[in-house]
């Protein structure tokens, strides 16, 4: 009995680090929280703007019940504003303009009538206030002791197609409220961050005669062409060095994962399937996780780089076409329904390699372009549901998913 | 019958004009052209350029024409999810071969591969670019050269049809020709 008791809680330990079954409700008892407009500068509108998008961050940090009314005080005032003398803890926040027309914001947050973190920010533009809202988040994580965040500051780069043929490429905040274009005209796609610092990115050209993979010096505005390729050319992930990329290849019309050494300009050749291998993906510096359709639908297979030996790692879903992997855990898309004629489901499910669990992250719509961030905490994705697309984030460990509206165009690409 | 009454009315009249002919000829002495000092200048007659391109016969009808057999060229259809051609589309490549091996024998051919809304990323490229693949195949296999073919995959990028109903993602399944010069 001892033994097996032994047993159980040997398991439900080592089950419980398992963000494939570790679900926690907590919802109930998190701590409340309430938001407090001090701005003596900007109009109502930019005011109202700024508020939701701080109450939108405090949301997705996970941490508060959020409330989410607006409402004012002086930023000064020792105790909070009467409706909020309930709240476990306020944050006020102060934008003001300054001579150089830089937006500044002071915050404090107030614990029980104490204040047990103050902090000031400042952007030179008023249009780039989402990026204060994420670092407000980010610090007040920080402070409450949790994992980190940080991807909460990092860009998103996407392609969008705006005409059959044409698209540009963007790069945005988080929540893709923030966006600035970076390529304009033409038909580009597959943008992909070349480093962990996000100042250049990969990206495929389709205008000339061969597809061909560009690389972009954001500090320098300088383009240089990287590889080409017949039929197909994409740079599918990078390593955390940036020294290796994982290309999409299609010599002579088949197309194959290729890995590529930026030094030396070298590649070789990692899968030889005659059917489709595509999306290849690090798990770690020398293993990947790619889509291949060689049981005669995608599904996802792992290989190590340069060996020859092919493993299946998903047995459920009837169409596995995108994946990405942090580590042990491999995020994919299935599609839930196989139908020409109809809409199909495409739901988002997370698997550990340990582990035999599934977890389904998403239950409705069309669920695509799965990303992890840099550290596994988080998972970005594009959900188009009831004619509406957003951007989603989903937090693995509070099983939260958060979605923002997208303003327009079809997303073609994204990456993290 | 018409044609005879009236070449006699014709007749008629011009003998009736040849008779009316009977007025005196007044002799009006000649008018003398004044001399100017400086002459006016009239405008210059309208001429035509036609510049070196233009006036070879041969690349303003071959560019026409190029048009014309890439308009004879019809794209191939695919199912579901497959890159496999159907018999009924085999008809289509044969008349490309066809077209490829006569009108079109100057020009190299390029496949673009395309495919509908239902995936998405880097397989649906692949799809489209084995859509390709499959019809170069079939055009080789009719005796098509090789190196006269190539390969491009727009994925679900480059739709021809944006509806959300089985019709329009069937048309969206497809292989378009190309001729390139």
């Amino acid at each position: 009995m001892k033994i097996f008791l032994s047993l159980l809680m040997l398991l439900s330990l080592s089950f419980a680090k398992d963000a494939t079954i570790e679900v926690i409700k907590r919802v109930d008892s998190l701590p409340s929280l309430a938001v407090e407009d001090s701005s003596i500068s900007y109009d109502d509108t930019f005011k109202m703007r700024f508020f939701k998008s701080l109450v939108a961050d405090m949301n997705v940090i996970s941490l508060f019940n959020v409330d989410r009314h607006y409402r004012e005080t002086h930023f000064n005032d020792t105790s909070v504003v009467v409706e909020n003398k309930d709240m476990k803890y306020v944050l006020r926040y102060k934008m003001f303009e300054d001579d150089n027309g830089a937006l500044n914001v002071g915050i404090k947050l107030i614990k029980e009538n104490e204040i047990v973190l103050t902090k000031n920010y400042k952007v030179s533009r008023q249009d780039i206030y989402m990026f204060i809202s994420h670092a407000i988040a980010h610090d007040i994580n920080e402070y409450m002791g949790e994992s980190s965040v940080a991807w909460m500051k990092r860009k998103v780069i996407f392609s969008r197609i705006v005409s059959p043929g044409k698209s540009e490429i963007v790069i945005a905040d988080y929540t893709l409220t923030y966006q600035h274009t970076i390529v304009n005209g033409g038909f580009n796609v597959f943008p992909k961050w070349a480093n962990r610092s996000q100042n250049s990115f990969y990206y495929t050209a389709l205008d000339g005669k061969k597809p061909t993979l560009k690389h972009v010096d954001i500090r320098t505005a300088v383009v240089k062409n990287v590889i080409s390729s017949d039929g197909m050319m994409i740079c599918s992930d990078v390593s955390d060095d940036g020294k290796t990329l994982l290309l999409t290849m299609a010599k002579n019309g088949q197309p194959d994962i290729y890995s590529y050494k930026v030094d030396t300009k070298r590649y070789t050749k990692e899968t030889r399937y005659n059917g489709i291998d595509v999306n290849a993906q690090f798990m770690n510096k020398n293993k990947m996780v790619f889509i291949s359709n060689r049981l005669g639908y995608p599904n996802v297979f792992s290989k190590r780089l340069g060996s020859t030996e092919v493993e299946q790692m998903i047995y459920y879903g009837k169409s596995n076409s995108a994946c990405s992997a942090h580590g042990e855990y491999i995020v994919y898309k299935a599609r839930e329904s196989s139908n020409a004629f109809s809409k199909n489901t495409f739901n988002l499910h997370l698997i550990s390699t340990k582990t035999d669990f599934i977890r389904r992250l998403t239950a409705t719509g069309v669920n695509e372009f799965p990303r992890f961030s840099r550290d596994g905490d988080a998972i970005i994705f594009i959900k188009n549901y009831m004619a509406q697309s957003s951007i989603g984030i989903i937090r693995l460990k509070h099983n939260k998913n958060y979605l923002f509206p997208l303003k327009y165009g079809r997303v073609q690409s994204m990456d993290w | 019958m018409k044609s005879l009454v009236l070449s006699g009315v014709v007749a008629t009249l011009l003998v009736f004009s040849g008779c009316s002919d009977k007025e005196p000829v007044v002799d009006a002495p000649a008018q003398e052209v004044e001399a100017t000092s400086t002459a006016q200048e009239v405008e210059a007659v309208a001429t035509e350029t036609v510049s070196s391109e233009a006036s070879d016969v041969s690349s303003v009808a071959s560019e026409l024409s190029m048009a014309d057999i890439e308009a004879q060229l019809s794209s191939v259809y695919f199912d579901f999810d497959q890159f496999t051609i159907n018999t009924d589309m085999q008809e289509k490549i044969s008349t490309g071969a066809s077209i490829a091996k006569a009108a079109a024998l100057p020009y190299n051919v390029k496949l673009e591969g395309n495919c509908d809304e239902w995936g998405s990323d880097e397989y649906n490229f692949a799809l489209g670019l084995k859509r390709a693949s499959a019809v170069k195949k079939a055009l080789v296999a009719e005796g098509i050269e090789e190196s006269r073919i190539s390969m491009v995959s727009y994925g679900e990028s480059n739709p021809v049809c944006s509806d959300k109903n089985k019709e329009c993602w069937s048309k969206n399944r497809r292989v378009d020709f190309k001729l390139l010069p």
